[in-house]
This record gives structure tokens, sequence and C-alpha cells, in this order.
């Protein structure tokens, strides 16, 4: 869907920004450009809606060349997020949110019931936001709505530069677990650019490691926190990656993988978790001591057993280690 | 002080006639001011180079006495008859907003958030769709605020205007000075500020009207 052929950035004839990227991400993939500041990620997503012009090299959208399409058109057809969620003060949510339909001259009564769709979508009721303005919302909520515009006229492609690096730990995690949950309904071909591998991890089909505007390793989270190519790549990922794949686990693979004890009778200290938490969530409950046992339970609220500090050792031992 | 009242009711109908005629020449020449000053405004921001150059002359002209520029048009304006009167003072008027109103929109268009502008490009407007819908309603309040300095700035110099037969308030105070009416003088001069105090006020209220509640 995004092919980059050789694609090289040099500012002012000095500044090699990108340096002879050469990647593709199929249709309906969510790929994430990772790396240190200053790697190249936000000029290689910029150049893919033309906001910053292509040295040398090619990019195509759809098997078409990006250089040949009218930068107009093909901008109203890719969705576009910022980290400074980029909402026009001026503009209500609702019209911010409807910016790109109304370019396309949609008509009220469509952009209407789009505007109710995509509010329901990213859990903001669309009456009592309708009429307000960007300044009298959250930072998360205003961030949602930045993602809520780009998504106004349902474009295949959307290019996202750190959408959500500007919200604190916990409200980012939340609005993380939305999206994962809006994209696997929506299924768009995904460009986001972030500098935090545990976001990289948590939300990537395939991750993109950049240094100095070349790629360090294209793959999936798990190929990548398994078989790092080279050194920079290792140490990028750091020292705790192995706590860090527990996120690309949930408890049903621990179940599916080692069963599950029977809950012991003189253990005091439960507390109930669902089967689809993650392992890392599961570990840092233990690890905190949140309790000494987690008893799992399905959506239906069926008891499965319980989970212990052990089960999840063992489970690293066979399943993360060893692959 | 009681004479002053006096004098003011029973000259209310000369007193009002000037009043009108200020307004006219202070009115016409904004609206003139803000066709030429805004856009040139905004079109300065894609040219920074010029932008200095339009912005020191602007400055420049401020800072030329009224009465020297009143001087310096009669030879010119003479050409077609026109030395004195309604059009060197109206040119003056005009001249003399351009720096308010000029500096003003170039800075707000200027200062709109970058992030924003991203934006705006990012989603696919047009250059004139990101003038008309985001820079210049960002930009509203300090682009009025330009506007209402020229205004009151020239419903001052146009009180000047009248040494050159422009009518208007200017002419209670020279006639005043000339004939040694001080009522004369002070009734020019208080109605010079009421003037000015109310055009404000109802540009304030113009300002609130057009500027979006999102924008501080
Ligand atoms: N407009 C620009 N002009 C000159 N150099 C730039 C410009 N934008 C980015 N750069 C440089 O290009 C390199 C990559 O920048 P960027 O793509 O923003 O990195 P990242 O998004 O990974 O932090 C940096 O060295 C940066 O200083
Ligand atoms: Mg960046």
């Amino acid at each position: 869907m995004i092919d980059f052929k050789n694609v090289t950035k040099i500012y002012g004839g000095e500044v090699k920004a990108v340096d002879d990227i050469t990647m593709s991400v199929n249709e309906g993939e969510f790929v994430i450009l990772l790396g240190p500041s200053g790697c190249g990620k936000t000029t290689l997503l910029r150049m893919v809606n033309q906001l910053e012009t292509i040295t040398d090299g090619e990019i195509n959208v759809n098997g078409q060349n990006v250089k040949e399409m009218d930068k107009i058109k093909m901008r109203r057809n890719i969705g576009y997020v910022i980290q400074s969620n980029g909402l026009f003060p001026n503009m209500t949510i609702e019209k911010n949110t409807m910016i790109v339909p109304d370019l396309l001259g949609w008509d009220r009564k469509k952009k209407r019931d789009r505007f109710n769709y995509l509010m329901d979508l990213i859990g903001l009721n669309p009456d009592e936001y309708r009429k307000r303005y960007p300044h009298e919302l959250s930072g998360g909520q205003q961030q949602r709505i930045g993602v809520a515009r780009a998504m106004a006229s349902d474009p295949p492609v959307m290019l996202m530069d750190e959408p959500f690096g500007a919200l604190d730990p916990i409200i980012r995690e939340k609005v993380q677990d939305e999206f994962l949950t809006i994209q696997k309904e929506v299924k768009k071909t995904i460009l986001f650019v972030s500098h935090d591998i545990d976001e990289a991890v948590k939300m990537g089909d395939k991750i993109s490691l950049l240094r100095q505007g070349q790629i360090m390793q294209y793959a999936s989270p798990t190929e990548m926190l398994h078989r790092p190519k080279n050194d920079f790549v290792s140490e990028f990922i750091g020292k705790d990656r192995v706590l860090r794949s527990m996120s690309l686990y949930t408890v049903n693979d621990l179940v599916e993988a080692l069963g599950l004890k029977s809950k012991e009778e003189d253990i005091q200290d439960t507390k109930e978790i669902t089967i689809d938490t993650s392992l890392r969530v599961a570990l840092s409950m233990l690890l905190n001591k949140e309790a000494d046992e987690l008893l799992i339970t399905d959506d239906q609220g069926e008891a499965h057993g319980s989970l212990t500090f052990d089960l999840i050792e063992t489970f690293i031992n066979r399943e993360v280690r060893g692959a | 002080m009681i004479d002053f009242f006096n004098y003011v009711q029973n000259d209310w109908d000369n007193i009002f006639a000037y009043t009108m005629e200020h307004l006219q020449l202070v009115s016409l020449a904004i609206v003139i001011a803000i066709l030429i000053g805004v856009p040139l405004g905004i079109y300065l921001t894609t040219n920074k180079y010029l932008a200095e150059t339009v912005l020191q002359v602007a400055s420049i002209i401020l800072t030329i006495p009224s009465i020297a520029l009143f001087g310096i048009m009669i030879p010119i304006l003479s050409i077609i008859n026109q030395g004195i009167g309604f059009l060197p003072a109206l040119i003056a008027l005009v001249l003399y907003s351009q720096l308010p109103i000029i500096r003003n929109t170039y800075t707000a268009i200027q200062n709109v958030d970058p992030n924003i502008r991203d934006a705006a490009k990012g989603i696919g407007m047009t250059t004139f769709q990101r003038l008309t819908r985001v820079e210049i309603p960002n930009g509203m309040p300090l682009i009025m605020a330009g506007i209402r300095t020229a205004t009151v700035l020239n419903i001052g110099i146009g009180a000047i205007a009248a040494f050159i037969g422009s009518g208007g308030l200017g002419v209670l105070i020279n006639s005043g000075i000339s004939r040694g009416n001080s009522n004369m003088v002070l009734a020019g001069a208080v109605f010079v500020s009421l003037l000015a105090l109310v055009a404000d006020f109802i540009l304030k209220f113009i300002q609130k009207r057009v500027t979006s509640p999102g924008v501080k």
C-alpha cells in the first residue's frame, strides 16, 4: 500500500535526514517508525503526504507515485495526526472533526451522521461536545478528536506522528488501548511514528527501527525482541526485553501453553482478572503485591483457575527465552 | 463650566455637523486603510524581505508630523487642483493608519501556531482555505486591535486636518483659538475624545462578533 524505494532526504544540501530507505507497508498493516530523536522518522512520514519534498528515490501509495498526485487531493485522502493535535482553536469540535468532509463538499446530514459515528467510536458523547471549542477539552480528549478528524473521510491510509506523545502515561495507555480497539474495527493502513519502544511493541504489527536515517531492522515486534539484528537494535530494546515481550502475550496464551493451577485454599490474597489481560499487566500486579494469586475468569465470568508468579516464570523460560 | 454647557447647547447644530463631518472623513479613511493594509499585511507574510522594508516605510510615515505631511501634499495635489480640502486629509489619514494595520495583520498571521498551520496543510487545505478558515480567524483579535489603534489615531489627527480645510471638529478648535473662545476649543477637544471613545467601543463590539469564542 505504501512503498518506499531508495528514499533519501537531504535538507539544505547538507543534512541527510533519510538515507536510502526501502520498505513496504501492506494494506491494513500497522507499522511503527521507531528510533531516537532526530533519526528521520518525521521526515520519512511527511514525505508520504508531500509536506516534505523527496530528494531522491520514490514513494508509491496504492501503486501511484506521490510526486505525480495532486497534493491537495491526496492529502484529503490520507489521514494525518500530529503530536500537538493541531486542532483549530477557532472551530467547534464538530467543525474541527468534519473539516475534511467539509472540504470535500459533503452535505450536512452526511457530515452530522459521520460526526456522531466517530464520536461514539472514540467514546465521547457527540451532543455534549459538538458545540465546544478545543480549549475546553482535556489533552486526552483533544488527542482523540485529532484522531477522529484524521478518520473523518474514512481514508484508507493514516499517518500519525507521535499522536499520543504529549499525554501523561496513564491516559496514554488508555488512548492507545482505545485506538487499538478502533483499528481492529476499521483496519486502516497506518504509518505511526514513535520513540517509545513499549508503545511500538504494544501497537505495531511491524516495527521499522531507524538510526541516522537508515533502517536498522524492519520486523514484527516478536521477531525484533527475540532476534535483534545488530547491537544497535538490542541496545535500543534494552535489558528488560523479556519484560517488554510480556505485553505481546495475554493470559490466554499462557493458559494454552501451560494451563492454570487450581486455587489453593490457604491463600487469601486474590484478585480477579479476565483471560484476555496482557501478561505484562498480570505480572506487574503480582510484583506490586496487589495479590498473591490472580483468579482468571473469561468474559462470561466463569472461573478458569489461578495464576501465580511461578507459572509466569515457567512461561517466560519456555516461550519467551526459549524462542 | 456652566458657560461651557450653555455654549454646547446654543451651538449644538454646528457641533453636531462638525462631528458628522469628522466621522465621515475618519470612517472613509479607515475603510480604505483596511482595504489596503489587511491584504498587504497578509501578503507580506509570504515575503520576509519585502515585509521589513514596507514596515520600515510605514513607521517612517508615522513619524512625519501631520502638519508637515499636509505641507508636502499641497504642491503635489495642487496639480489636480486638490491641494487643500478633503482629499489631502483623507490621503494623510490612510497613510497614518497603515503602520498599525499592516503590522498587526502581519504579526497576527505570522503568530498562528505552526502546528496548526501544519495540520491545515496536512489535511489538504489550499493556501486560500488556510488563510480564510484558519489563519485570519485565529489572528482576528490582533488584526482588530490594529484597526482600533488606527481609528483612534485617525480621529485625533483628523482634528489637525482642519488646517487644510477638510472640515470636522478641528474647525471648532481652530476658530476657537483665533477668536480667543476657550469654550469653543474645549468643545472641539471634548467631542474629539467622545468620538474616539464611542468608536473604540463600537469596534470592540464588532471585534467580539467577528472573533470565534474559541480564540482567546
Ligand atoms: N526543516 C528542516 N531543515 C533542516 N533540517 C531538518 C529539518 N527538519 C528536520 N531536520 C533534521 O533532519 C533530521 C531528522 O529530523 P526528524 O525527521 O524531525 O527526526 P525525528 O522525527 O526522528 O526526531 C534531524 O537531524 C533534524 O535536525
Ligand atoms: Mg519527529
